[in-house]
């Protein structure tokens, strides 16, 4: 409950966060009731469905953004593959942050030879570039699923959060307030979940959103290469097979410019919320007047 | 990694006797030596992590090499029947694939290190991996190196102007602008600069890194066109990259803002430029070196989407190239390449920084 309010409090505090929060929202509910969009598109039938509809059919009336080399209706497409793009999202998000806040806290609040070592093999897995590795486990994993991807990706993406994390942890260990609760016999995991855990709660969530956003990113440029897991579309794809299929020639713009703007979107959304808890965090950089 | 201070080295207590003598008595006289050397260690230490985390993680991954060339080669018609065993023998050895895991990791490293030598490439059997890979570096260094600097630059000036003119209309608009762009991938702004200036008006062309019709060499003709063909690719990365550098600078900028030296600056009837590059940016400036650093392998990581959609002849094409056809010895040489040049210019920084800035102290 205490935690609730914290939470409402922060985001009535802060224009930023609220925006992204917002638009994030947004996307995520046309993510939800895309099955319902898709159905209201197709009228009946299936509009991703190959042969649909004609081939290369300009943006009208009956296809808000025209159909693609398949005959598949681009719109219906874009919101089915946002569904998917956020799911990544999500369980990388997850992933990496659960994984990373466990490292961060191990580390950070036992400190010593445990903190090195730790703190050393992350620095380590931060300098690799995650791309090449990413690019090669999926080209050997042809029939993976989306939440194997997400897994994969995650692998990668944990270390990031862990970092940023531990850094607070270090920072608030020594504040009085904790040395009270050590005092007081308190337990380390109770001295975690109530005195710390609320206050790094900002830090988390910047955590969330950077993993969130790499892994959106590392599938997209997955699909770009053409090795995306089988069977979805995304974001991604829908670019990717834009490219392939000569949209770019052909004039085809919204089979790219849309995916994009929606991504641009997704990215846009989740680096206000980032920066809006950053800001919500440390008041001086707010600045004196706000702006 | 940078910003976490290595635990200190024990200070000798005994000065005020005898002055001891001894290693540890010479580097609690010097602390700056102390702390150069304990950095370089670490650095050997990442280095060597990652290095090997990167090998295993290839080695283990399914798929044999060896039967990609010999497949390749049956297909070109190089011999038809089935490769005898001491054949696929004798590939295991150059591919350095025979022995067990340990083996290979050892016989690996001691080429890697002693030589540079990383094998041959199967894209281009019997070339070594490290000539392809030399072949391409020099494209993505300039490509990518210039254009990160560039964006550095322009991000960090108009960063600065942007956390101190806060509050004006168009410093909001550089900050909104820069905090829904600086996290778009290089390829998105890369695909709309291709649709429009090369199909759409035909001005730039959008594939390779010159035009095939001139001799490659020291000619105002060659250099002409290899700018005309990096415009595009380097642009895209200039963009974005300049968002991201204008967004972390004013974050830097604004907290200093309140600091007294300013106020006693501005005070002292100083011109509001001068304070700004002298009193305010240069606090900034420093933390962003070190940053460019670590920028480097994120800045790889995009890049490779980049030269793939430019067809451009550097690392990040050769390594797709390379993953599509199992190509082991080019994929870990370039993984390696990234890893070294990350780490040796985050080292070399780091060593820099205290040098530059006399509030850094990594010792005690």
């Amino acid at each position: 409950m205490r935690i609730l309010t914290a939470v409402l409090r922060t985001i009535r505090n802060s224009r930023r966060l609220a925006t992204g929060l917002v638009i994030l929202g947004l996307l995520i509910l046309i993510a939800l009731l895309s099955p319902l969009i898709v159905k209201a598109i197709g009228g009946g039938q299936d509009p991703i469905e190959l042969a649909a509809y004609d081939k290369w059919q300009v943006p009208g009336p009956d296809h808000l953004l025209g159909t693609d080399q398949f005959g598949r209706d681009v719109f219906a497409m874009v919101v089915k593959a946002l569904a998917v793009s956020l799911q990544i999202g999500a369980i990388a998000g997850v992933i990496s942050t659960v994984v990373g806040v466990i490292v961060a806290f191990v580390a950070g609040y036992k400190g010593g030879w445990i903190d090195n070592v730790l703190s050393t093999f992350t620095g380590i897995l931060l300098v690799i570039p995650t791309f090449p590795l990413l690019i090669a486990l999926s080209a050997y994993a042809k029939n993976v699923s989306l939440f194997q991807v997400g897994v994969m990706i995650s692998i990668f993406s944990w270390p990031f959060a862990a970092k940023t994390i531990r850094s607070q942890v270090l920072s608030l260990r020594t504040r009085p307030y904790v040395d009270l609760a050590r005092v007081s016999k308190a337990r380390d995991l109770e001295i975690i979940t109530t005195e710390l855990l609320p206050n790094l709660l900002p830090f988390i969530g910047v955590g969330f959103a950077s993993s969130a956003l790499g892994a959106i990113f590392g599938l997209v440029g997955l699909e770009i290469i053409g090795l995306g897991p089988g069977g979805v579309i995304d974001l991604g794809q829908i670019i990717f097979n834009a490219i392939g299929t000569g949209a770019l020639t052909l004039g085809a713009w919204p089979m790219f410019v849309v995916p994009i703007a929606l991504l641009t979107l997704l990215f846009a959304a989740l680096n206000m919320v980032n920066i809006g808890l950053e800001e919500v965090y440390n008041p001086r950089l707010r600045g004196v007047a706000g702006e | 990694m940078t910003a976490e201070a290595p635990p200190a080295v024990a200070v000798d207590k005994s000065q005020d006797s005898a002055p001891p003598s001894g290693v540890r008595a010479w580097l609690s006289r010097h602390p700056l030596a102390a702390y150069a050397i304990r950095r370089f260690g670490l650095y050997l230490v990442e280095l060597w992590g990652a290095l090997t985390i990167a090998f295993f993680f290839f080695r283990l991954m399914p798929g044999d090499p060896v039967q990609t060339l010999i497949q390749t080669l049956q297909q070109n018609y190089v011999y038809n029947a089935q490769a005898s065993t001491e054949l696929i023998a004798r590939y295991r050895h150059e591919f350095g694939l025979d022995g067990n895991l340990l083996t290979q990791y050892l016989v690996y490293m001691q080429k890697l290190i002693l030589h540079g030598d990383l094998g041959p490439s199967l894209i281009n059997y019997p070339t070594p991996a490290q000539t392809v890979i030399m072949r391409a570096l020099p494209w993505t260094i300039g490509l990518l190196g210039i254009s990160a600097v560039l964006a550095w630059i322009f991000g960090v000036i108009i960063g600065a102007i942007a956390g101190w003119r806060r509050g004006k209309l168009g410093s909001a608009i550089a900050t909104n602008l820069s905090i829904a762009l600086s996290h778009v991938p290089y390829f998105f702004v890369a695909l709309i600069l291709v649709y429009v200036f090369a199909y759409s008006m035909g001005l730039l062309p959008a594939r390779s890194a010159y035009d095939s019709n001139i001799e490659p060499g020291i000619s105002l003709a060659f250099i002409g066109s290899v700018l005309k063909y990096g415009l595009l690719p380097g642009l895209s990365i200039v963009i974005i990259g300049t968002f991201s550098w204008i967004l972390s600078t004013r974050m830097l900028m604004v907290p200093i803002l309140g600091e007294d030296y300013l106020v006693y600056a501005e005070a002292k009837g100083l011109k509001s430029w001068r304070v700004l590059t002298r009193y305010a940016l240069r606090n900034c400036y420093l933390p962003q070196i070190t940053a460019f650093g670590i920028s480097l392998g994120f800045i790889f990581n995009g890049n490779v989407l980049v030269e793939q959609l430019f067809n451009y002849p550097g690392l990040g094409t050769t390594l797709v190239t390379a993953i599509q056809q199992l190509d082991f010895n080019t994929i870990l040489g370039v993984t390696d390449i990234a890893i070294f040049s990350v780490l040796t210019a985050v080292l070399l920084l780091d060593l820099l920084l205290p040098l530059l800035d006399p509030r850094v102290k990594y010792w005690k």
